[in-house]
């Protein structure tokens, strides 16, 4: 075993970490922080339940070593992302058009609609489903969370080019 | 206490400081890139080696450089960079269309062209199109650096030419210049699919007549293959109907497909064809 340590910047603070260095950021978060937004589903990376943004990119915390995220790391989780605007939006834009069943999902998928709306805050359906297609849902359908997305898409200003 | 927990990891600054700990550790030293193949193994069952060494965002394994005839691709490159690296899109367009099927964007966030070469798995994404490059694998030692062709890279299942001490450093990719590309990947589904069977292809055509031909396929044997057969049955001729249906043909006849939990062999010859026709008609 080797221990590290580190210094992120989780969710807009600075966090002091300590730990194995083959530890599951999944775990470090869950067990370690109490941030149990991000869930375990498949824990091989597949399902996007334990979806996190990593330096503003989603990935999959079950199979990242925390020992690989050095010094300066920012982390952003759901309970970041529900702080921010957007991901306000999103939540809403979910509760409005019922693209929540059973919920356990939604955390990842939140994040990972959040990470597409960085980058393009304005979506075609066809692009929302490319930025989902790491996200397993076996309630809904699908077919709601990409009205949720599209809705809260149209409510978040774009930013205009000054001169 | 989770498996990986175990594993002490270290985690060189630098390519040199790696390739000293490759040097010492000898067959023990296991390589860590993005982890999105190996911590699946470790957390599910395969025992985790006691020693590891991190190359994840080694400097000199990042780099991506646009030459006059080829590009030189780091290793720890990204599948996600790759999709978002413009400047190389229209020269390797197969492979950026190779590494966008990689997974989903959890994946691609964190697998590297490294892995996935290093990885030998037959149903490797990025392989095909690697294969079509003609290009080479750069390999660093306390040596220097070695330099292998694509198409002896892969020796069998999951086993690579590379020595205990070497570290894929990066990749030379001849561009395509005026030769077309394609990549199609057949799966269950379109997402987060491994696939059953998949080609890449670069083909050139002047003037009617096809100049030269390389088409390679993956998770259709222990390791991606090129289609040499019907490479050198397409060189030279003019591109007809005739050509494609025999071209198709000839895939169908002289492929050698496996069967597997994921596929039929008998299927994955249909589908050869297909493919092969689907590259000639899409010139």
């Amino acid at each position: 075993m080797s221990t590290i340590q580190r210094t992120w910047k989780l969710n807009g603070k600075k966090v002091s970490v300590r730990g194995p260095a083959g530890r599951r950021l999944l775990d470090y978060l869950r067990e370690d922080l109490d941030l149990i937004g991000a869930k375990e589903g498949c824990g091989e990376g597949e399902c996007g339940a334990c979806t996190v943004l990593i330096d503003n990119e989603p990935v999959a915390s079950c199979i990242v070593p925390i020992g690989q995220l050095a010094d300066g790391t920012e982390i952003l989780t759901i309970e970041g992302v529900e702080k921010k605007r957007a991901g306000r939006l999103l939540q809403r834009a979910f509760l409005e058009c019922g693209a929540v069943q059973c919920g356990f999902c939604i955390p990842g998928m939140i994040i990972s609609a959040y990470a597409l709306l960085m980058r393009n805050p304005r979506p075609t359906p066809r692009a929302i489903r490319a930025a989902l297609a790491g996200n397993l849902c076996r309630c809904t359908g699908y077919a709601k969370i990409i009205q949720a997305v599209t809705l809260a898409s149209s409510r978040l200003p774009v930013p205009t080019k000054r001169k | 206490m989770r498996p990986t927990e175990n594993i002490n990891i270290r985690f060189p600054k630098n390519l040199q400081e790696a390739l000293r700990l490759q040097a010492k550790a000898g067959t023990r030293g296991q390589l860590l890139a993005g982890g999105t193949d190996l911590m699946v193994q470790w957390v599910s069952g395969t025992p985790p080696p006691r020693r590891a060494t991190s190359v994840w965002n080694l400097p000199e394994l990042c780099e991506i450089e646009v030459r006059d005839k080829d590009i030189l691709i780091g290793a720890g490159v990204t599948h996600a960079f790759l999709v978002d690296a413009t400047p190389i899109h229209r020269h390797l367009p197969a492979l950026v269309a190779a590494a966008g099927t990689v997974g989903a964007a959890q994946i691609q966030a964190r697998g590297t062209l490294g892995g996935n070469v290093a990885n030998a798995s037959p149903a490797g994404d990025t392989a095909p199109a690697l294969l079509v490059t003609d290009g080479t694998v750069l390999l660093a030692s306390l040596g220097g650096i070695r330099e292998v062709p694509l198409t002896q890279f892969w020796t069998g299942y999951r086993q690579i030419d590379a020595r205990p001490d070497e570290i894929i450093q990066a990749f030379r990719l001849p561009k395509k210049g005026a030769a077309r590309e394609r990549f199609r990947k057949i799966g269950t589904r379109k997402a987060q699919a491994i696939s059953k069977i998949m080609a890449a292809s670069r083909i050139r055509v002047r003037k009617g007549q096809i100049v030269s031909a390389a088409i390679a396929l993956g998770s259709i044997a222990a390791t991606p293959v090129r289609l040499t057969q019907v490479e050198d049955f397409l060189a030279g001729k003019p591109l007809t109907a005739k050509l494609i249906t025999d071209a198709e043909q000839l895939a169908q006849k002289t492929v050698q497909p496996i069967a597997d939990i994921r596929s039929t062999a008998e299927y994955r010859r249909w589908v050869t064809g297909r493919l092969v026709r689907d590259a000639l008609e899409n010139l």
